[in-house]
């Protein structure tokens, strides 16, 4: 099993029992294990924040409007809260939560978004190396990874509030298809006429769209 | 006498205890049961989040849709405008992956149009000759025993099987999900994966324009030594192989040995090109 199709099964094993197979992949990859165990320790820590105190509604508003205001969430149905007029020293305090999990949310993120995969199956195997959540991966990771443009941008922030696995994974699809569309247009800079190469830049494309699509209407429900 | 009594007891205490799980178990559950007629090539759209879809060959003029929902969390909205039927899995507030699965048993007249949408689901279609649209995230879809229609699969991440399709516009789009065609020949099959893998057994009849590419996926064919094909691989990055002696021909570009093959073999009837960027390409001679 390559980290690829781990990744692909990603969703599945978290907090559930990894198979033979993707034990075995556990054993011999510190990325993927580390992935794994950083998705299974917030999984368990949302659910014990869960079963605590719920923060006010002024807290939950005041997110909403800062997503709102940095564009990250669409205005819908309006939300009736009830907003308390001043909230106590406790209640700020354990809407503290909040910061650490959103911090650990981010350095998952990072990691499981600049995880290899934008090479051949069997060569990704060769390039597994291991790396922790607070490892610098950037700069490994800026050589591969094409940059967003701005309808990417706007894209992603339409399905910001899928949970977390799954974001990870829409970028990675999305880093796919960018780095389809790069590659091929590169070969296209060296023959412009190569007719089977102009045919996988409209392969790519056609990816691209379907993966906008796809998940905006599935967004949509 | 009075330990059998108390056996007795002891059993209808226990019969009483799973006679009630058993209701509380199936709480959750709400069976519908919908039906309509319809008249020569209907049109059918179901769109369903959560849970399978599995359509099958039914009576001529009607459609049948058994449907098992799995909470109160979603409900069925259905519409019907003389031929054409839109069956969607309403959320309702709070539902989630759980709380929000149906399932579908389809029954579709033969010649029925579909347009299915799931995304996360898997997604069953089973001898049918209308035109096929499926659409998903994650969930495997499967295509059995169809033919005389477009087949147009696109999914994410979900595998998608196509088997015994004939006479089939087929076009399969997908991101990592794997592709496998087996007995599937027509006037145009397509494939375009982005790193899942492209695998196809048959024989390329049909006369036809059959097209494989993908970005990262290998790509793997398995055609008879009585295939009539006019076959280009190439792959930028990847190892290219043939099992086959072809006759060679003309290429359109330019590409280094071991990453491309050209050439006919039979009377070239059917045009075959396997493209991939870092994917490695095997065409094998079926044994």
């Amino acid at each position: 099993m390559t980290c690829l199709e781990f990744e692909r099964d990603l969703p599945e094993c978290v907090e559930g029992v990894p198979s033979p197979e993707q034990q075995a992949h556990l054993n011999s990859c510190p990325a993927c294990s580390g992935l794994l165990l950083d998705l299974n320790s917030i999984a368990s820590q949302a659910k014990m924040l869960s079963a605590a105190e719920e923060p006010s509604a002024a807290v939950w508003n005041a997110i909403e409007e800062r997503l709102r205001s940095e564009g990250l969430i669409r205005r819908s149905e309006p939300v009736y809260l009830p907003v308390e007029a001043k909230p106590s020293f406790m209640q700020r305090w354990r809407a503290a939560w909040l910061v650490p999990v959103a911090a650990a949310l981010a350095v998952v993120a990072v990691v499981k978004l600049y995880h290899p995969t934008r090479l051949n199956n069997d060569d990704a195997k060769q390039v597994q190396q291991p790396i922790t959540s607070t490892a610098p991966v950037k700069n490994a990771s800026a050589k591969r990874k094409p940059a967003l443009s701005h309808e990417d941008q706007q894209w992603l922030s339409t399905v910001a509030a899928r949970p977390p696995a799954q974001l990870a994974k829409f970028r990675s699809d999305l880093d796919q298809a960018n780095a389809f569309i790069e590659d091929a247009q590169e070969s296209l800079q060296q023959d412009p006429n190569d007719v089977y190469m102009q045919q996988m830049l409209m392969n790519a494309y056609e990816q691209k769209q379907m993966l906008y699509e796809l998940v905006v209407d599935d967004s949509s429900h | 006498m009075g330990d059998a009594m108390s056996t007795a007891k002891c059993a209808v205490r226990f019969a009483t205890v799973l006679a009630l799980a058993g209701v509380a178990f199936g709480a959750g559950e709400n069976r519908k049961d919908l039906h309509f007629k319809v008249g020569k090539h209907p049109a059918i759209s179901i769109n369903n989040p959560y849970g399978p879809v599995v359509v099958k060959a039914g009576a001529p003029h009607e459609v049948v849709i058994n449907a098992i929902l799995h909470s109160d969390k979603v409900e069925i909205d259905q519409s019907q405008s003389h031929n054409r039927i839109d069956i969607i899995s309403h959320l309702l507030q709070g539902a989630d992956q759980y709380s929000g699965v149906v399932e579908y048993q389809v029954l579709v007249p033969a010649d029925a149009s579909l347009s299915i949408h799931s995304e996360n689901g898997p997604v069953h279609a089973e001898n049918l000759h209308g035109d096929l649209a499926l659409e998903g995230g994650n969930g495997a879809m499967e295509v059995l025993d169809c033919g005389d229609g477009h087949v147009h699969v696109r999914t994410l991440n979900g595998p998608v099987t196509i088997s015994n399709v004939r006479n089939g516009h087929v076009e399969v789009v997908s991101m990592s999900g794997d592709v496998s065609l087996t007995s599937v020949s027509g006037p145009y099959v397509a494939v375009n994966s982005n790193t899942g893998k492209i695998e196809y057994a048959g024989d390329f009849g049909g006369e036809g324009e059959y097209s494989f590419t993908s970005y990262a996926g290998n790509i793997e064919a398995v055609a008879p030594a009585y295939a009539s094909i006019d076959v280009t691989a190439r792959s930028s990055q990847g190892r290219v192989d043939s099992d086959f002696s072809l006759e060679p021909k003309h290429t359109p570009f330019y590409a280094k040995a071991g990453s491309y093959f050209s050439g006919t073999l039979g009377k070239a009837a059917s045009s075959v090109k396997l493209m991939s960027f870092s994917g490695k390409i095997h065409l094998k001679k079926r044994q």
